[in-house]
């Protein structure tokens, strides 16, 4: 099945939702299609036309462009999604720095899809990252 | 994404042993045709969806605990990522974020392969307002 990650950039929630045998979808995926074959210089700095117009869909008109930008990217793989593996309260250098607003929106087009969706602490001790991929493997293989 | 390349990082947690160039070595022994480079944190792994997917499976079997992965969007050694043509490198401090929280993943990897039971952590609750009280009065 294919399970969203949020923040979509996580090395560590990628690999997981591998290592229990499904695939993940990441912000990784949209950018390297761009950069394969719309060849944009600096994906997701930049976008194309056709981008910005799919971005409305998931953001009006009056919220910010850079917001909209990132849903062009994002909103179709949770479109696509089966299930969700979110994170919460990481350090401020985890994940997609720089606007807060795309991260709540992107829970929130989540939780509209009323996909499973699994939501974990970042982990602060080695109990906790315990419980953070129990969860998780629990989670992925409940999914099968 | 593309079906013709597929770019991997392979990240090494900072628990393990093992060194980016044995890493790159063993790669290298699979005898596969594909693009290997060596980084501060591991390897990045390049070529056909198939062939990089092979490996990594290989990998993954020989260090369980030891290596974790992504797939990376810029090819290797792209000049507007590479640091050696002085690209930027805006996934850095993401890259950085991640090598420091994997000993702890790899712990919790390692006490559930093992069968440990585990208790979800309490939700972190709000300070009550007459506990504030106390504490702002006591000092």
């Amino acid at each position: 099945m294919k399970v969203f990650i949020d923040p979509p950039n996580s090395l560590i929630l990628f690999d997981l939702v591998e290592r229990f045998g499904h695939e993940p979808l990441g912000a990784m995926v949209p950018i390297q299609e761009r950069i394969d074959n719309a060849e944009l210089d600096m994906p997701p700095m930049n976008v194309t036309l056709d981008d910005v117009v799919r971005g409305l869909k998931y953001a009006g008109v009056e919220v910010p462009s850079g917001i909209r930008g990132r849903l062009s990217l994002w909103g179709p793989l949770i479109d696509e999604a089966d299930a969700a593996l979110i994170m919460t309260d990481p350090p401020f250098n985890f994940g997609c720095v720089g606007c807060e607003r795309s991260n709540e929106m992107v829970k929130y087009l989540i939780r509209r899809r009323k996909i499973p969706a699994l939501t974990i602490r970042y982990p602060d001790n080695e109990e906790e990252a315990k419980a953070t991929v129990g969860q998780v493997k629990e989670f992925l293989e409940g999914l099968k | 994404m593309s079906e013709e390349r597929e770019t991997r990082v392979v990240m090494i947690s900072p628990n393990s042993t093992i060194t980016p160039d044995q890493l790159v070595r063993e790669v290298h022994a699979m005898g596969k045709e594909l693009t290997v480079k060596e980084t501060c944190y591991g390897t990045l792994i390049e070529g056909p969806k198939g062939m990089v997917r092979e490996v990594l499976a290989a990998l993954r079997k020989k260090h369980p605990y030891d290596v974790f992965s992504k797939v990376r969007a810029y090819p290797a050694g792209d000049p507007r990522r590479c640091r050696a043509q002085h690209g930027t490198r805006p996934g850095f401090s993401q890259l950085e974020a991640e090598w420091e929280a994997l000993p702890l993943i790899q712990h919790g990897i390692q006490c559930i392969d093992r069968g440990d039971k585990f208790e979800v952590p309490k939700e972190k609750e709000k300070l009550p307002v007459d506990e504030f009280k106390k504490i702002c009065e006591a000092s």
